[in-house]
């Protein structure tokens, strides 16, 4: 493995990634966002993914692998965007991929497709049902994206594909909607709900991609953190307050700042914050090896104020 | 004076005794205090202290034969009476005031708990967890003591003309006892049929609130709140010794069913000896 494209490279996890892989690999990449200050040695391709020049940027520049890193994960274009970045951006970066016949190819999931359910089981493994859109619709593209890169790993098995489903991640650089939230100045919580919930660096979601590809992983992979806390616990050790609102009054609150476009996240985005979704990384683990290097209180103190 | 414990009941001899029991209990906990499933000591111990006087002084528990739970991994299957899981909550006292080390049991609750607020917290932090098959897989391979009552709710919410009388078992405790090669211990509770006697159970009214059931006892709900107080009954519990099963997890449900009613049968005799040898409800 020499060269290697990443999708989403001006993101935060796409940047990160980028800076880790350049020090070993050439390293390129596509992103409708520019880069400012890129590092010399990785050449940024200012495009949009749904875009037929798409597919002649991996014939020309014929990398060993590819990342796809480019997905929409906020809520605040409207959902036939969101739908088609994701759904079909996948679809065209898969038949390029099939067709300029790429070594490796890593998929960033989430653990998220799993959904947050009151009877989810507390570890869930690869096999575990996505069903993030029983209660979060708008979340089912990521289902969807899955759907297509299993397809796609049955479908041509001399590409190792791998799907990675980090839990919450959070860092400096990285913008997830967990981030989002335990920034708020107010950061109001379920009353009467306080699920576990498991945290990685993004330096480790980093690493944990790098080993990916090194390994050439083929298949669904879980990435957990060093360990799982209840909310409140985190929300302690980030060194703000919870304060917790019976959930009809918090949901029709939500309903209602969405609408109105001043919080970008839909009503049933609570679940996350009442019920489990817990993953067991224990595969991924035994295939790579990986051992998370940041600490819960090393990854509470990068999101401290 | 403690304003948030004016009688003294935090600092007594048995909340004592319970803290350092408690402490006894091997956990894997993280820097944060809890442990994969959200088990934490401290919790524990503020909220098994009602359980501890409930234990000592309301049902004035017996307990006999808990040198036979094993210190490593274990299914305590028990019976299931009384409209509140009172027996489950006395079976983890009896495990944690009287086992020799100290045992922490973990329930495995209704998939409704864990959507009830507050509830669903205090399951987790106590070491219980919503009964999933693979948290329990997972709890026993880590070497946890798992409790079920394969009754469900069809034994909890029973009337009283049905009292000591075993419900239908669910087979899945079998096939997790088989696939983690778990021993399990069977466990009679005699007492909890006594302590809210049901004369009618109002399922539909139940369902409209969102529960299981809706008992109707000697005084629930006459009595308001005040109806969900139990008869001063005393409890018997008898941990009976280990049973191992071997066999393929995912058989044939005739040849689960099979070893689930030698299970069922042993406990079903241990409450009719344990009845027998019962000389008054109440003492």
């Amino acid at each position: 493995m020499k060269k290697i494209l990443i999708t989403g490279i001006a993101g935060g996890q796409g940047r990160l990634l980028a800076k880790r892989l350049a020090e070993r690999y050439e390293v390129c990449g596509v992103d409708r966002m520019s880069w400012e200050g890129a590092p010399r040695n990785i050449r940024v391709h200012s495009l949009d993914l749904r875009k037929k020049r798409f597919r002649n940027i991996i014939r020309t520049e014929a990398p060993d692998a590819v990342v796809h890193l480019a997905f929409v994960r906020h809520f605040r274009v409207p959902s036939a965007v969101r739908h088609e970045v994701n759904v079909n951006g996948t679809q065209r970066l898969l038949e390029a991929c099939a067709e300029c016949e790429i070594d490796r190819v890593v998929v960033l999931s989430s653990s998220y497709v799993y959904g947050a359910l009151a009877e989810n089981p507390r570890y869930m493994h690869e096999d575990h049902p996505l069903n993030v859109s029983r209660t979060f619709p708008e979340m089912r593209d990521l289902a969807e994206v899955e759907g297509l890169v299993s397809s796609f790993v049955w479908q041509y098995p001399k590409i190792a594909t791998s799907i990675l489903r980090p839990v919450n991640t959070l860092g400096y650089y990285v913008h997830s909607a967990i981030g989002t939230y335990l920034k708020l100045d107010i950061l109001p919580t379920v009353a009467g709900y306080d699920p576990m919930m498991q945290f990685l660096h993004e330096e480790d979601l980093s690493e944990a991609i790098v080993l990916a590809l090194e390994k050439r992983l083929n298949g669904v992979f879980n990435v957990a953190g060093p360990a799982a806390v209840p909310l409140k616990t985190a929300i302690r050790a980030i060194g703000r307050t919870a304060i917790p609102v019976p959930e009809p009054l918090i949901g029709a609150i939500i309903r209602q700042l969405f609408r109105m476009n001043v919080y970008g996240f839909p009503a049933h985005a609570l679940d996350f914050i009442k019920y489990p979704c817990t993953v067991s990384g224990e595969k991924f683990v035994s295939a790579t090896g990986y051992k998370p290097l940041f600490s819960l209180e090393d990854i509470f103190a990068s999101v401290a104020r | 004076m403690d304003v948030t414990d004016p009688f003294g009941l935090c600092s007594s001899d048995l909340a004592k005794e319970l803290g350092e029991r408690i402490d006894r209990i091997p956990a894997d906990l993280n820097s944060y205090g809890y442990d994969p499933w959200g088990y934490n000591p401290e919790v524990l111990k503020r909220f098994l202290l009602p359980a501890a006087y409930l234990y000592r002084y309301w049902f004035r528990c017996k307990v006999r034969g808990i040198e036979n739970v094993p210190a490593g991994r274990a299914m305590v299957i028990g019976n299931h009476a009384g409209q509140i899981a009172l027996d489950g909550l006395m079976v983890s006292a009896a495990l944690v005031l009287e086992g020799e080390p100290p045992r922490l049991v973990r329930g495995m609750g209704e998939y409704w708990l864990g959507t009830l607020p507050f509830l669903s917290i205090l399951l987790d932090r106590t070491g219980s967890s919503v009964g999933t098959p693979q948290t329990c897989a997972d709890m026993l391979r880590h070497g946890e003591c798992v409790m079920a009552f394969p009754e469900g709710i069809r034994g909890m919410n029973k009337l009283y003309a049905d009292a000591y009388q075993l419900q239908e078992f669910g087979l899945g405790f079998m096939r997790l006892a088989l696939e983690t090669d778990t021993p399990i211990i069977p466990v009679a509770v005699v007492g909890s049929e006594e302590q809210a006697p049901s004369i009618a159970n109002l399922e539909g009214l139940g369902r409209m609130l969102g529960m299981p059931a809706f008992p109707i006892t000697l005084t629930w709900p006459w009595l308001g709140p005040l109806g969900m107080i139990p008869l001063p009954v005393r409890y018997h519990i008898e941990f009976g010794a280990p049973m191992r099963f071997q066999g393929d997890a995912d058989d044939e449900d005739e040849v689960i069913e099979e070893k689930v009613e030698e299970v069922k049968a042993t406990i079903q005799g241990m409450l009719r000896r344990g009845l027998a040898e019962r000389r008054s409800i109440f003492l």
